[in-house]
């Protein structure tokens, strides 16, 4: 039998999503000007800062607590990025969105493995959940659900013997270009 | 069906079975479902949650905490540093791998045979498991309907540069392309363990137990006798209840980085000590090509077919599209530029490159989590480069506009010409960007206790009891996709498994 999905952001399915890592405020202020100087400043919702720390440290829950403690650790030299690059004297939560952005895009190139290590973890984590919100999808044009619900009732078809047809084959380019 | 989960449990509780399977992904599902058919009392423990395919759905922020180990946060340290990603749920990886089939070539099966010294990992020995594994999965070419456009350029440029381009037989019943297999096939096409193995072993009278991570096995009088972990509460992610298995034999299927993590907490291994060692991981290089017209690569099949022409240099080539979360998190811009990229998500064809490894690295025990430990070689290197050329080079054949390098000090390729540059700036193995799904060999069998973890049972050579099913068995790299390898040796393990009187 085919199931019959909902696709809801947020599945009924009796699990439950662990609460965030509890951090300082000082982190809490330090997660949030990364987060800030890393996604696109536009689009975004009131909380969409909010959101994406607290993603962030929802992840870190499902990691041992020595990986953990290591990003963090990791996310407040970052915060110094400017002092150790000797480029400046504060950190990047005194700076405004701008210049924390190109200090962060300095270290992202680097030529020094470890310090472009340092940026792996917040960048996986603040774009992946950044680019997983409605607004930053209609944003790139991309919307799976319809898609997949018209797929999930193909296969439904499929599977009571009603065989796909040409026309419901994926073609989006009149010809594969030659 | 009997799934338990944390909320079930009492504290102490003691559960007694015939056969306790650690991991329900490839190797465990399959051993366990043997294991039960042939009349076993089974009990599987895994570390993760159950997950109904009603309830898979396209967020990575869901699926991330869901369905993966650390939430994907998982890496390989060494020269480069390698992300990886393995399953943490009913299913384990099976649940969130692109599901190809493909047998190890002949020349890599002949390889385990000389090295065991006995034929039984020969191509001839292991076809009928080959043969079983395959037809329980629907192990079958893709439908003409489920195939995307990133398929067919893939295929049209490998067939305008004269490569040999194959399509990819998958675990697949009726797939109809939602290119969902990252985050759990939400159609119910991809066929799981999820889906075929662990009910036909709940069917079969099997148990299982979720939301419990084995920290210890059970020893008594030299011989294995059960597995002692803790179940981990959903909410505050503490280990905060003791749970026993008392059994007659255990099954370890925790994976190639878990596996060695669990039984280096132990006085085993000593004949030969190489649990955790010959640890490779087939790393991909990501070459993504912008076009200047949509493909959609978001729709059919997450990986139609791959090109094969550089296979006995140990290059495969292939498509496999990632949602824009994953996308975004692994191009090389922050803010606007980010976005501006990935407003051309729609043109974007994202391919990758693989390679056969050419030496292995290390797992061991570090405070309260494995660290896996591997670094490419410089013949490894230069076959990434290699391959990074070719592909970037298909991709401008096919009318790319942008091609997105995996190479930290030079991103982007605007035309065929830039990839002249590729030799003359990538002299270190420091500036590729690596990451991998496959992880195997680090408790390899074998016919002799000085060369191998396991025997050609699957059982440790020093400690009777405890048997491995799983993808660190293999002697060697396979050097293609390893689900249907590590299904026919959890097989064979299930069927030469003796309990004890």
């Amino acid at each position: 039998m085919v199931p019959s999905p909902v696709l809801r952001r947020h599945p009924d399915d009796s699990w439950t999503l662990a609460a965030p890592r509890k951090v300082s405020p000082r982190t809490q202020r330090v997660l949030l000007a990364l987060a800030d100087a890393i996604i696109p400043a536009s689009p975004r919702t009131e909380t969409t800062l909010e959101d994406v720390t607290r993603h962030a440290l929802v992840c870190l829950q499902y990691m041992p607590q020595s990986s953990a403690r290591l990003f963090l650790v990791g996310m407040r030299l970052l915060n110094w990025a400017p002092l150790w690059r000797l480029r400046g004297l504060r950190p990047l939560t005194r700076l405004s969105r701008d210049k924390a952005r190109r200090h962060l895009i300095a270290v992202t190139q680097s030529r020094w493995l470890p310090v472009r290590l340092s940026m792996y973890g917040p960048l996986g984590l603040f774009m992946s959940t950044y680019f997983d919100q409605d607004y930053a999808h209609r944003a790139i044009d991309y919307d799976p659900v319809p898609f997949i619900e018209a797929r999930i009732e193909l296969r439904r078809k499929w599977v009571e013997g009603v065989e796909p047809e040409a026309e419901e084959e994926i073609h989006h380019l009149p010809v594969v270009p030659r | 069906m009997t799934i338990l989960a944390h909320r079930d449990y009492r504290n102490g509780q003691t559960f007694d079975a015939e056969v306790v399977v650690v991991g329900t992904g490839a190797g465990g599902a399959v051993a366990g479902a043997e294991l039960a058919e042939a009349g076993r009392d089974v009990l599987f423990v895994e570390e993760g949650g159950y997950h109904p395919t009603s309830s898979l759905n396209p967020y990575l922020t869901e699926s991330l905490p869901r369905l993966y180990r650390d939430a994907g946060g998982t890496i390989i340290m060494g020269r480069p540093p390698i992300p990886y990603a393995e399953g943490r749920c009913v299913g384990g990886s099976t649940l969130v791998n692109g599901g190809m089939t493909w047998r190890p070539p002949e020349r890599v099966l002949m390889e385990w045979e000389s090295l065991v010294g006995q034929p039984d990992l020969g191509a001839k020995a292991l076809e009928p498991f080959f043969d079983r594994v395959e037809e329980r999965i629907h192990a079958k070419p893709q439908h003409p309907v489920s195939v995307g456009e990133d398929s067919r350029l893939l295929e049209e440029g490998a067939r305008r540069l004269g490569w040999r381009y194959e399509h990819n037989r998958r675990a697949q019943d009726r797939c109809v392309g939602s290119n969902q297999c990252l985050t759990g096939c939400p159609t119910g096409a991809k066929q799981s363990t999820l889906l075929n193995y662990m009910p036909r072993a709940l069917s079969f009278g099997a148990r299982c137990l979720t939301e419990v991570r084995i920290q210890k096995l059970w020893i008594e009088g030299g011989r294995c006798v059960g597995v002692m972990g803790k179940a981990v509460n959903p909410r505050t992610r503490q280990c905060d209840i003791d749970v026993r298995v008392r059994s007659r034999a255990v099954v370890v299927s925790c994976g190639a980085v878990q596996t060695p993590y669990l039984l280096l907490g132990h006085r085993v291994g000593r004949p030969s000590r190489q649990i955790g060692k010959n640890f490779l991981c087939h790393p991909n290089a990501k070459v993504v090509a912008i076009y200047p017209f949509d493909i959609h690569a978001w729709q059919g099949v997450s990986q139609g077919g791959q090109i094969r022409e550089f296979l006995d240099e140990g290059i495969v080539m292939a498509e496999n599209a990632i949602p824009p979360g994953t996308a975004a998190a692994q191009i090389p811009f922050l803010g606007e530029e980010a976005l501006e990229l990935m407003k051309q998500y729609n043109g974007m064809a994202m391919t990758g490159v693989l390679v056969d490894d050419s030496h292995a690295g290390t797992v061991t025990r570090s405070f309260d989590a494995p660290l896996a430990k591997y670094s490419i070689t410089a013949y490894d290197h230069e076959r990434f480069l290699r391959g990074v050329r070719r592909l970037a080079m298909l991709h401008f054949e096919m009318g790319a506009k942008q091609v997105v390098l995996p190479f930290s000090n030079m991103h982007i390729a605007n035309s065929i010409d830039d990839l002249d540059q590729i030799e003359r700036t990538q002299r270190s193995r420091s500036t590729i960007e690596l990451f991998t799904v496959h992880l195997m060999g680090t408790c390899r069998m074998g016919g002799n206790r000085r060369s191998s973890v396991v025997n050609l049972q699957g059982e440790l050579w020093d400690l009777p009891g405890c048997y491995v099913a799983d993808a660190s068995l293999f002697p060697t790299a396979v050097g293609v996709n390893p689900q249907v390898t590590i299904m026919a040796l959890a097989t064979m393990v299930a069927q030469r498994l003796e309990l004890p009187n």
